[in-house]
């Protein structure tokens, strides 16, 4: 059984159909990357995986379970935990007490470890990012790249099982990206199973195992890095035909 | 443990209150309240006063819903009107006593916020504030059309008293002396009541769950992608407000013994807290019972029996002294206060570990840099 299995998945806006007909599948354990131009679909594709669209058709299976159209709360709460491309903090609370929000839900405090206080989890969380030099901040004085990292410790207090990374890189320098990359290869080593959206190539090369191309909603292509970079069809959405 | 639990109880005392300043601050106002009466103030003050102190529970439950949680109610006088003429009817057909109908009114207060919440679920921000300032028009429809249980315009009349007067001559005391410790007697028990409230509140504001409430003020998306259920949470804080404003309009039934839907459900009562709060701080608590203090001595007492201005100046006076303090201090009296406590422990603090501090930032700038 897949851990997420999507089938003939479609969400139009009007005349526009931002996703059509995508089928796949993730498995336990590994990191996917969804690549595709401008506009291929990639956020709204997120956006119906964590409940935030409701599909025109198409369902959704997570752990075998039919998780289509569910508040996206309780899809957090079943083991879906997402971030979002345009950095979305609290910005009056400090910046532990960010954690402390995805904590306080259902999955959160249940997966909190005997003995432990959510004050401590959420330390810990801040300090696998980081980021607990910062943690009494509120999150309005972060910068950009640490509210990218404060992003991910709030998607990881609630503990899921798929994470979901919508431009993790977008707006990081370097060494931010390398610090980035880093930390998601030890999520991926901690056991967590990831699908990154990225514009960022380079980056999310090193990273995925299994690309996916989508576009004007269609999937493409899909296959290994190398593969994908030399496959026709993708070389001809990102560069335009050869003649 | 018997000799130690006192001295537990002594330093925490310490170190939750007296240790830091702004509390300490709202520790010496709470006694400058308890020992007011002391002086012997005139019926009038004391009356003033007693009405402050309900006024202030009910402007601080506003501000947890809007300074909190970001639902902009402006109608919040329904909750008020639901506690008094809850007690007020429950009283009239029933005969129950007090403590049997205070309970009661809080109960259906927050019933009727549960009802009123859902609205908050379907329209945000400015949409709602409008929504909700229908909710007290309604229920004044509601009681001008069920006008021979609940009188009309001329409300109810004869509401019990908290302490009666016979309480008080039978121990002794002469009928104009007993009348003033009637007085008296209600000053306190709604200044302990504002107490409890008001801290009570604060707690819920700074707990868990008010973490949740803030965090759905700043992004409900967010939120909701953090796996919080934002309408669980959202109606909530509808029915923990409106529990806090129904006992202020229940108390304000027993302390006039009339009500009517002129003085409990009125637009001015509705914007009351609106003003209170914007002047004393949003999102404190303790900002807008500060503010009422200050606004309602000023308005009630000190223009009218102090300073002899015609009541049909108030107004003007009132709203020129509003706009000055906003534009001089927009985030409130009371944050402004605090906010100079704080900077001056901060200082203190940096005095006590500077050089510890010090190496910290430098090592802060050194990463940032590299």
């Amino acid at each position: 059984m897949h851990l997420l299995e999507i089938e003939n998945l479609t969400k139009s806006f009007g005349g526009l159909t931002a996703i059509k007909n995508v089928s796949l599948h993730i498995d336990e354990g590994e990191i996917v990357g969804i690549i595709g131009p401008n506009g291929a679909g990639k956020t709204t594709f997120f956006h119906l995986i964590s409940g935030f669209l409701k599909p025109d058709s198409g369902t959704i299976k997570f752990r075998g379970e039919d998780i289509t159209g569910l508040e996206p709360f309780k899809i957090v709460n079943k083991g879906i935990a997402r971030t979002f491309q345009v950095v979305r903090p609290f910005r009056h609370l400090p910046t532990i007490a960010n954690v402390m929000v995805a904590l306080n839900s259902p999955r959160g405090s249940k997966k909190i470890e005997w003995l432990k206080t959510p004050e401590r989890k959420a330390l810990e969380m801040l300090e696998d990012v980081g980021l607990s030099e910062m943690m009494l901040e509120p999150a309005e004085n972060l910068a950009h790249g640490d509210l990218k990292r404060l992003e991910i410790a709030r998607a990881l207090a609630t503990e899921p099982d798929l994470l979901l990374l919508d431009e993790p890189f977008g707006g990081l320098s370097p060494i931010e990206t390398e610090y980035l990359t880093k930390s998601i290869q030890r999520m991926h080593m901690d056991g967590h199973t990831l699908v990154i959206v990225e514009h960022k190539l380079h980056a999310l090369m090193k990273l995925a195992k299994r690309v996916i191309v989508l576009h004007y909603g269609e999937k493409i292509a899909e296959g290994t890095p190398e593969e994908m970079a030399k496959n026709e069809k993708v070389i001809e959405v990102y560069m335009g035909k050869a003649k | 443990m018997a000799t130690t639990y006192p001295r537990r109880i002594y330093t925490s005392f310490i170190t939750n209150i007296v240790d830091i300043p702004s509390r300490l601050v709202a520790l010496l106002c709470f006694l400058l309240l308890l020992l007011f009466p002391v002086t012997r103030p005139g019926t009038l003050l004391l009356y003033v006063l007693t009405y402050t102190n309900i006024i202030a529970i009910f402007a601080a439950s506003w501000d947890l819903l809007v300074g909190r949680v970001g639902q902009i109610s402006l109608g919040h006088a329904l909750f008020f009107g639901i506690g008094a003429y809850t007690t007020a009817l429950l009283y009239k057909f029933y005969a129950l006593p007090l403590w049997a109908t205070i309970p009661l009114a809080i109960l259906s207060g927050a019933s009727v916020a549960v009802l009123v919440g859902f609205p908050s679920l379907r329209v945000k921000g400015p949409y709602l504030a409008l929504v909700s300032m229908a909710f007290p028009l309604i229920l004044t429809g509601l009681i001008f059309y069920f006008r021979e249980w609940t009188g009309g315009e001329n409300g109810i009349w004869g509401l019990p008293r908290f302490f009666p007067i016979g309480f008080f001559t039978q121990m002794g005391f002469p009928y104009s002396e007993a009348l003033y410790l009637q007085k008296i007697a209600e000053y306190y028990l709604t200044l302990l009541l504002l107490l409890a409230s008001g801290i009570l509140l604060y707690k819920i504001a700074n707990s868990k769950i008010g973490i949740t409430f803030i965090s759905i003020l700043d992004d409900e998306q967010a939120s909701k992608s953090c796996g919080i259920n934002t309408t669980k949470y959202k109606l909530m804080a509808f029915a923990i407000t409106a529990c806090f404003a129904s006992l202020a309009g229940a108390v304000y039934a027993h302390i006039i013994t009339s009500i009517g839907p002129a003085s409990t459900l009125s637009v001015t009562l509705s914007f009351l807290p609106v003003i209170m709060t914007m002047f004393g701080g949003i999102g404190t608590i303790y900002g807008p019972i500060a503010a009422t203090f200050i606004i309602q001595t000023l308005d009630l007492y000190i223009l009218r029996k102090v300073v002899d201005v015609p009541l049909e100046w108030h107004p003007l006076i009132f709203i020129i002294i509003v706009v000055i303090i906003i534009i001089k201090w927009p985030r409130g009296i009371a944050k402004f206060v605090t906010d100079k406590f704080e900077d001056l422990q901060e200082a203190r603090e940096l005095e006590e570990r500077g050089k510890h501090i010090w190496k910290r930032e430098k090592k802060k700038s050194s990463i940032s840099k590299g």
